[in-house]
């Protein structure tokens, strides 16, 4: 049996030394969702796991300041249900409780969550499928198999697995940011710069190191928030990943778009903002006809292939739909 | 017969089983336990040219390694429907060959789960692989006349009448092909055995809804006698047709545990329940209708393309039932099995009928609106007295009475014909459809010895399992109403060869209605017995109240019951582990039980989202034992039609073989969320011929027509026509 040490540090930075010492086959474990499911996958075959869940800093969250505070270990199901972001940020809230089921919410942190692995079954089933993300230089069995599920957005000739998230996609809407721990202090980023494309590498989901620790996530407390929805259209009405879904912000000024948020979920390969059909909407009413063109707008470009051809129509509507839904929200 | 509808018991083993102390087969912890995991097959067919154990060995806890290459002792299991005891003839780890992908191909045996797990995934395999068919249109996929494949129980195409003279005659007519993926059971309790070895005797704790097959299959497998073998089973977490028969896993874990001498557990993960038991086979069906100017069927022509494997034909029954649906004019089918590089398919619940309806009636819609014609009043004016196939009567057919009732119960008179006709405020579209379903009506013998005690115990053995249908508490509510006494006294001992009762195997909706009228005729010698006794006790004196007059301390009597046409030889095949179900073709009569099912879906006009908020479904199903497990059993039958129609697929990469979505997180099964409001209603009038009981089977005809009155509820809403299960959202895009 592949034996593997185990940490419970009591400190970041003692967190962050056992991760620099560990190296590459070291695993943070949070909410322990994605990654114990995918050891009994063998796709993680960890050696060394640091168990994060002692540092209790890291679990607090504030949503009551002009910046909305998320440690990384925040409880999914914690989160969602907060008053100010059920308020004045529902797409925020939706995102969390429309993912997953009330169990899985109750244990997922939001770090571990915007780390979440794709659900492609190709990646998560191991042999005899090609996978250059699970075993580099094998293959892609998903562009001429069973990808339905795949992306339209964002994919190589590598790689088309999906970014299977929710929450990441309601966040990269709304300029989310992230703070970073490492040996040498903590660093910001764009939480949209947090998920890599593929390209001809898909190995990596993110540009996050071994040694580094996603330790809190911030989102501007706009005014924008609050006409926000996560529209998210699924196989089954709980408990399932997205067919497509969107997050949707919107503000009027004298009857007219002044900011438009968009972004994509289940059809690309990173959380998907959508700017340009962002910009489309800006200086327009916002009418059936309008947010329908806007969807349209943020389909153009999607790469169909076999079974997946139907999301562009479904997903011009479902980004309608969202928009109609945040603006009844204004 | 029963006069009088059965009152209301509450479950009797609820509290057992929500409290965990229910055993179930992989529950038992035999001291000494070890524990085994496979090794399956990564290609999609061939054979294993090498294998390299020493890294699985090296494992610390590793006991045994259980290959092809030990195993050459072992005879390969006997298909069910060859007078067998296994759900396949294809037996793994019992030679090199690979059959299909999945199939295990190695037992690890170790002391703890993990390192047999670990061990297994540490075994080098060399394969040479060869092209293979994993699906129903798989190139190489072979069809096979149905009536040249060579089984045990032929099956004979069905030809009434002239149907093709009559079809092109006809002034109205329907021709659509109707395409189902394959399904897979998911019960709770995964398939597992538990075996440990006492000297020569075994002992077998397995969740089987066969304990019977499982002891004269495994003699015979094992090549021990069947007196040496003891299967328990007394509950079962689900078993939906894919614990009818002996499953891979228990010949290899009895002879594990015979050459380790100490008891086996192997739990069968999901995973690999997937790809190494039955499952609903991928059909393709063709439904030519064709009606007179007023509606009334002059013919129906049915083709059925049905999945098997290569190694056995599993046989499609389903024109048997598409020919009773209704009373055509003339009638004509022609069935072929294609043979594909799997596990042998098989019996899950509704196995034929779910398809079968769901071609069929969606025929008879698509005719109603040929004809402008009601779709429930389609289906009245074509109900039948007589069984077209034979020309015998029905036992009882209250398929109107289900359709009438349900029309009422649904509020089916305020719904607008035109597809696309009703909205709801929020521009949802809105379809109501309604379809019936047919299951037949089949019967077998069974044993039953009951004793009574001066204490008031009343202890019933019978042959049957308890799946969670609720068969104990049917068996309490009749034995406490034979007996005037309380439910709670009546104990029940199911799946328990040590019973002295042969386990029939428990399946197609024949368990109530072979097992109850053997409990009331052993209540019946019961009530005789104590009568003997001559106590002049008065009229409705309990037995141990007679017994206590008497002075006796208990007494204890058996009983046999055959359904309709069988004798003794029926009896014979289930005291040796066969099954003898007869029906639904009585010598005098034929007997269906039915349903018909109302329902109203909502379209979200833009997303094509399908949402059922509210099903009404009337049952035919004979006489009611249990009104609260039977009203749980048919709740589930509908929300299982749910899945079947717009959930359920198990995906095929033909590249790879297999299953890709081998998981329930993958493989969609409905969830709270997607099912509203189901009320569902029983006729409860006792057939009169096809048993003292005047019972039908429940179980399955729960299922069969929930996905046609769906995907007919879509096209009212919609105006497009659902050819495929299951229907997703971008088949009305």
């Amino acid at each position: 049996m592949q034996p593997i040490s185990y940490a419970r540090p009591a400190s970041l930075a003692s967190a962050i030394s056992t991760l620099a010492a560990g190296g590459a086959s070291t695993r943070v474990l949070a909410g322990g969702t994605t990654l114990y499911d995918l050891m009994k996958l063998d796709v993680e075959q960890p050696e060394r796991i640091v168990d994060i869940n002692n540092l209790g800093e890291l679990a607090a969250f504030d949503t009551s300041g002009d910046e909305l505070v998320f440690g990384a270990l925040a409880r999914m199901s914690d989160v969602s249900a907060d008053a100010r972001l059920t308020n004045e940020f529902p797409a925020l809230s939706e995102a969390l409780w429309k993912a997953a089921s009330q169990q899985l919410r109750n244990m997922a942190s939001l770090g571990g969550n915007l780390l979440q692995r794709t659900r492609c079954a190709y990646f998560r089933h191991g042999a005899p499928f090609a996978c250059n993300k699970r075993s580099p230089g094998s293959g892609c069995a998903a562009i001429e198999g069973l990808n339905r599920g795949h992306a339209l957005f964002g994919g190589s000739d590598a790689c088309i697995a999906t970014y299977p998230g929710d929450f990441a996609v309601a966040l990269v809407a709304f300029d989310a940011q992230i703070d970073i721990a490492g040996p040498d202090g903590e660093r910001t980023i764009p939480l949209s710069a947090l998920h890599r494309q593929p390209g001809d590498n898909p190995r990596h989901d993110t540009i996050l190191l071994p040694e580094e620790i996603i330790v809190r996530i911030r989102v501007p407390a706009d005014i924008v928030g609050r006409a926000s929805t996560y529209h998210k259209i699924r196989d089954r009405e709980s408990y399932a990943f997205a067919v497509v879904s969107a997050a949707a912000a919107v503000r009027f000024e004298a009857g007219v778009v002044a900011d438009a948020r968009l972004a994509l979920g289940g059809v690309a390969t990173v959380p998907w903002r959508a700017r340009e059909a962002e910009r489309s909407l800006l200086g327009k009413p916002l009418t059936p006809e309008t947010a329908r063109a806007a969807g349209e707008l943020a389909f153009t470009d999607a790469a169909t292939r076999q079974h997946d051809a139907f999301k562009v129509e479904l997903g011009a509507n479902v980004v309608r739909d969202a928009l109609l839904i945040a603006s009844g929200r204004f | 017969m029963q006069t009088r509808s059965y009152t209301e018991i509450p479950r009797v083993d609820a509290y057992d089983k929500v409290r965990g102390t229910a055993t179930y087969g992989t529950d038992n912890n035999p001291a000494g336990l070890t524990h085994g995991a496979f090794t399956t097959a990564t290609i999609g067919k061939g054979r294993i040219a090498a294998m390299d154990l020493s890294a699985a060995k090296a494992v610390d806890g590793v006991r045994l390694i259980v290959t092809h290459e030990q195993t050459g002792t072992l005879k390969p299991a006997r298909f069910i429907m060859q007078h067998g005891f296994a759900f396949q003839s294809y037996s793994p780890v019992l030679t090199p060959q690979v059959a299909y992908r999945g199939q295990p191909v190695a037992l690890v045996v170790a002391d703890t789960l993990e390192a047999a797990i670990d061990a297994a995934s540490r075994i080098l395999i060399t394969y040479e692989e060869v092209p293979f068919a994993s699906a129903l249109n798989s190139k190489g996929a072979e069809a096979v006349p149905q009536t040249e494949a060579a089984t045990a129980w032929p099956i004979e195409d069905i030809v009434v009448g002239d149907a093709e003279a009559a079809y092109s005659a006809a002034p109205v007519k329907v021709d659509g092909t109707y395409t189902m993926s394959q399904q897979h059971q998911n019960p709770m309790e995964l398939i597992g055995t538990v075996a440990a070895w006492d000297g020569d005797h075994l002992t077998v704790y397995e969740g089987t809804q066969s304990a019977g097959a499982c002891k004269f299959g495994l003699a015979e497998q094992l090549g021990v006698s069947a007196d040496n073998i003891t299967v328990i089973s007394p509950y079962i977490g689900g078993g939906f047709g894919q614990k009818n028969t002996m499953q891979s896993q228990q010949v290899l874990t009895a002879f594990a545990a015979r050459e380790l001498g100490r008891p086996v557990k192997v739990v069968v993960p999901r995973r690999q329940v997937f790809h190494d038991s039955s499952f609903r086979p991928a059909t393709r069906q063709r439904v030519r209708l064709s009606a007179d100017s007023t509606g009334r069927f002059t013919a129906a022509i049915y083709d059925v393309d049905a999945q098997t494997s290569m190694h056995d034909f599993f046989q499609s029954e389903h024109a048997d039932t598409a020919a009773r649906h209704y009373g055509y004019g003339a009638f004509r089918s022609f069935a072929r099995l294609v043979r594909t590089d799997t596990p042998t398919p098989g019996y899950m619940r509704a196995p034929f009928e779910h398809a079968t309806a769901f071609a069929i009636e969606s025929a008879v819609d698509e005719l109603a609106y040929e004809l402008e014609m009601d779709p429930v009043q389609i289906r009245l004016l074509n109900d039948t007295e007589t069984d077209i196939v034979s020309g015998l009567p029905h036992s009882s057919r209250h398929v109107s009475k289900c359709l009438s009732r349900g029309a009422e119960m649904f509020g089916w008179e305020r719904r607008t014909p035109a597809p696309q006709s009703m909205l709801a405020e929020n521009g949802d579209l809105i379809g109501m459809g309604v379809a019936i379903g047919l299951y037949a009506g089949a019967g077998g013998p069974n044993r039953a010895t009951i004793r009574a005690t001066r204490e008031g115990v009343i202890e019933i053995s019978l042959g049957v399992h308890e799946m969670g249908q609720g068969i104990r508490t049917a068996i309490a509510n009749v034995v406490a109403r034979h007996l005037n006494v309380a439910p709670e006294s009546v104990t029940a001992i199911l799946g328990d060869t040590r019973s002295g009762v042969p386990q029939m195997l428990t399946a197609g909706s024949w368990g109530s209605a072979s097992s109850i009228p053997a409990a009331e005729a052993a209540c019946e010698a019961l009530r005789n017995a104590l009568d003997a006794l001559g106590t002049n006790a008065p009229e409705g004196s309990s037995p141990a109240e007679i017994l206590t007059l008497a002075g006796r301390s208990e007494l204890s009597v058996n009983a046999a019951t055959f359904a309709p046409g069988q004798n003794k030889e029926a009896l014979g095949e289930i005291d040796t582990g066969h099954v003898a179900p007869t029906g639904p073709m009585y010598p005098d009569f034929v007997t269906y039980s039915y349903a018909a099912h109302f329902v109203e879906v909502r379209i979200e006009s833009t997303t094509r989202r399908i949402r059922i908020p509210r099903v009404v479904s009337m049952f035919d199903c004979g006489r009611v034992l249990s009104p609260r497990t039977a009203r749980s059993q048919a709740i589930g039958g509908v929300v299982w039609g749910v899945g079947g129609a717009l959930r359920e697929a198990g995906e095929v990469d033909e590249r790879y073989g297999g299953v890709l979505n081998a998981d329930i997180a993958e493989y969609l099964v409905p969830v709270n969320a997607d099912i509203g409001s189901i009320d569902v209603g029983f006729i409860d009038e006792p057939d009169p011929m096809v048993n003292r009981s005047g019972i039908k089977g429940l179980g399955e005809v729960v299922l069969a027509g929930v996905a046609p009155a769906i995907t007919n509820a879509v096209y009212h809403a919609t105006g497009i026509r659902a050819r495929h299960l299951p229907v997703r959202i971008e088949d009305l895009i």
